[in-house]
């Protein structure tokens, strides 16, 4: 997908390249041969795009705050006036926004296969394998030297796989383990998502593995898939992983059941983003232009975009005619 | 207790050395890189610990070593000497012509007459050469002798 290339990383803003703790931005020759493309496609990291996903997301305090398991501890009352609770209401939301920061979408990294020396003179002296690790403390990690010396006396650059491990056992991060859990292998991820834990693994995961690894992709992939499955858009809702969701979907225009269930919950504002963004991502789709030449809003957008780009449109059309009846008879009575 | 350790310093003598310091369990060896004074024990008071070693081999098969190359620097500017273990992990300091401190990333300004050191830090020990032609040797003269009673009683029937 061009839209998350490294146009993506080079437009990245400041503030979200020093949040996400990826290091500074080292001129490429590949961003200057891309600027020749006839209009620059959005990326996930735009402003504006981030805006929309944003709020598609959604601010269930109930949801954000629920319970995590830690120790139990009896309930803290306090009694405050109308302003102290504004106040705290206030500063809970911020909290919330901290919390609902979305991790990074980037491109699977390219396989390292950098070969330093070749001693033929040390073949056979050794039967194993030396990987040895800079510990110097002052360097990031990305920048780490990791070589490993094979017995056949080639010194190489360690693998990606090889410089997570080694970079965990010297600088252990917490909730990341040596090896893998086997909860990612792809025959266990079934099971979780049969019990609806999709935030959780997600949670795991970004734990686990670095932004641009296949496994990190892998499982994002699959429980995008999951959900868009069986339709259970509401786990991710009011996380940090629905932004990557709606993203993943837009990519690969499988944008119908979310939208269904956007109308079923009555969220008209978040639906009318969604079909903003996908004109964004596809501008040369059908409704996209029509949208521009008469400047549609709200209802008629989402018509004119189910009667061109959508799949499912009978299911859509019978959403929205219900939430039609449903806001005539609200606003009748 | 305070006398112990000062009367080995006491007096001229003694330099810095980076060597390894033996320690772990019965038939479980691991070694820590350590710049010490040569006269303090091998596993006693050090100066400073710059790296670890763990010589058997982990589940992947690979012997894990870690090294702190910016104090290894800082030690080897200060005329730390190595031990000779130390020197086959590391390589040789001074056969590269001021080039050893390079680190792990220079090798494509390296000629051929010159080898960087097991981690590739710096050049290469010349007792590593010479240990592994002596292996080599060793290792073609056990297969000769399996050779030549096959070849041996061959011979007889083909020869003269």
């Amino acid at each position: 997908m061009a839209a998350l290339g490294a146009r993506g990383s080079a437009a990245l803003p400041a503030r979200l390249r020093a949040l996400w703790a990826l290091p500074a931005r080292r001129a490429l020759a590949a961003d200057a041969g891309e600027g020749k493309a006839a209009q620059p496609k959005p990326a996930f990291t735009d402003e504006a795009v981030q805006t929309l996903l944003y709020k598609m997301t959604g601010l269930d305090l109930h949801k954000v705050f629920r319970p995590v398991k830690k120790g139990l501890k009896p309930p803290h009352y306090k009694l405050m006036t109308e302003a102290q609770l504004e106040e705290a209401t206030r500063k809970a939301i911020e909290e919330a926004k901290t919390k609902l920061i979305m991790p990074p979408v980037l491109n699977e990294r390219e396989p390292i296969d950098d070969v330093l020396a070749e001693d033929k003179v040390l073949e056979g002296t050794e039967t194993a394998k030396y990987v040895f690790t800079d510990l110097s403390y002052s360097i990031p990690h990305r920048e780490r030297f990791i070589v490993v010396r094979e017995p056949n006396g080639v010194l190489r650059k360690a693998t990606w796989e090889e410089r997570d491990r080694m970079i965990q056992i010297f600088f252990p991060k917490e909730g990341r383990r040596v090896i893998p859990p086997t909860l990612f292998k792809d025959e266990n991820l079934g099971t979780v998502f049969q019990q609806d834990r999709h935030e959780d693994v997600l949670n795991m995961c970004i734990a686990q593995f670095e932004p641009d690894s296949p496994d990190y992709i892998r499982v994002h992939h699959r429980t995008y898939e999951d959900i868009e499955k069986h339709g259970k858009y509401d786990l991710l809702r009011s996380t940090r992983h629905f932004g990557g969701m709606v993203w993943y979907l837009l990519s690969r225009k499988k944008t119908d059941g979310l939208l269904i269930d956007m109308i079923n919950r009555d969220l008209l504002d978040d639906a009318t983003s969604l079909i903003t963004l996908y004109h964004m991502l596809h501008p040369e789709c059908q409704s996209a232009k029509e949208a521009k030449e008469q400047k549609l809003e709200g209802v008629d957008l989402i018509k004119v975009f189910v009667k061109t780009e959508s799949q499912r449109e009978g299911y859509i059309q019978l959403a929205l005619q219900a939430y039609e009846e449903a806001m005539a008879t609200s606003s009748a009575s | 207790a305070f006398s112990a350790g000062s009367r080995l310093l006491r007096g001229r003598g003694g330099h810095v050395v980076i060597r390894f310091a033996l320690g772990g369990c019965t038939n479980r060896p691991f070694f820590r890189i350590v710049a010490a004074n040569s006269r303090r024990a091998r596993d006693g008071k050090y100066l400073e610990q710059l790296g670890c070693l763990d010589p058997l081999p982990n589940a992947h098969g690979e012997k894990v070593a870690g090294l702190n190359l910016e104090r290894l620097r800082y030690w080897l500017g200060c005329g730390a000497q190595l031990s000779r273990p130390a020197e086959k992990l590391l390589g040789r300091p001074g056969a590269g012509a001021g080039m050893g401190t390079g680190g792990p990333g220079l090798a494509p300004a390296l000629t051929a007459s010159y080898r960087a050191g097991l981690a590739g830090f710096l050049p290469l020990h010349p007792m590593t050469v010479t240990g592994a032609e002596r292996l080599r040797r060793r290792r073609q003269r056990e297969q000769q002798p399996e050779a030549a009673p096959a070849e041996g009683s061959a011979e007889p029937g083909t020869g003269t």
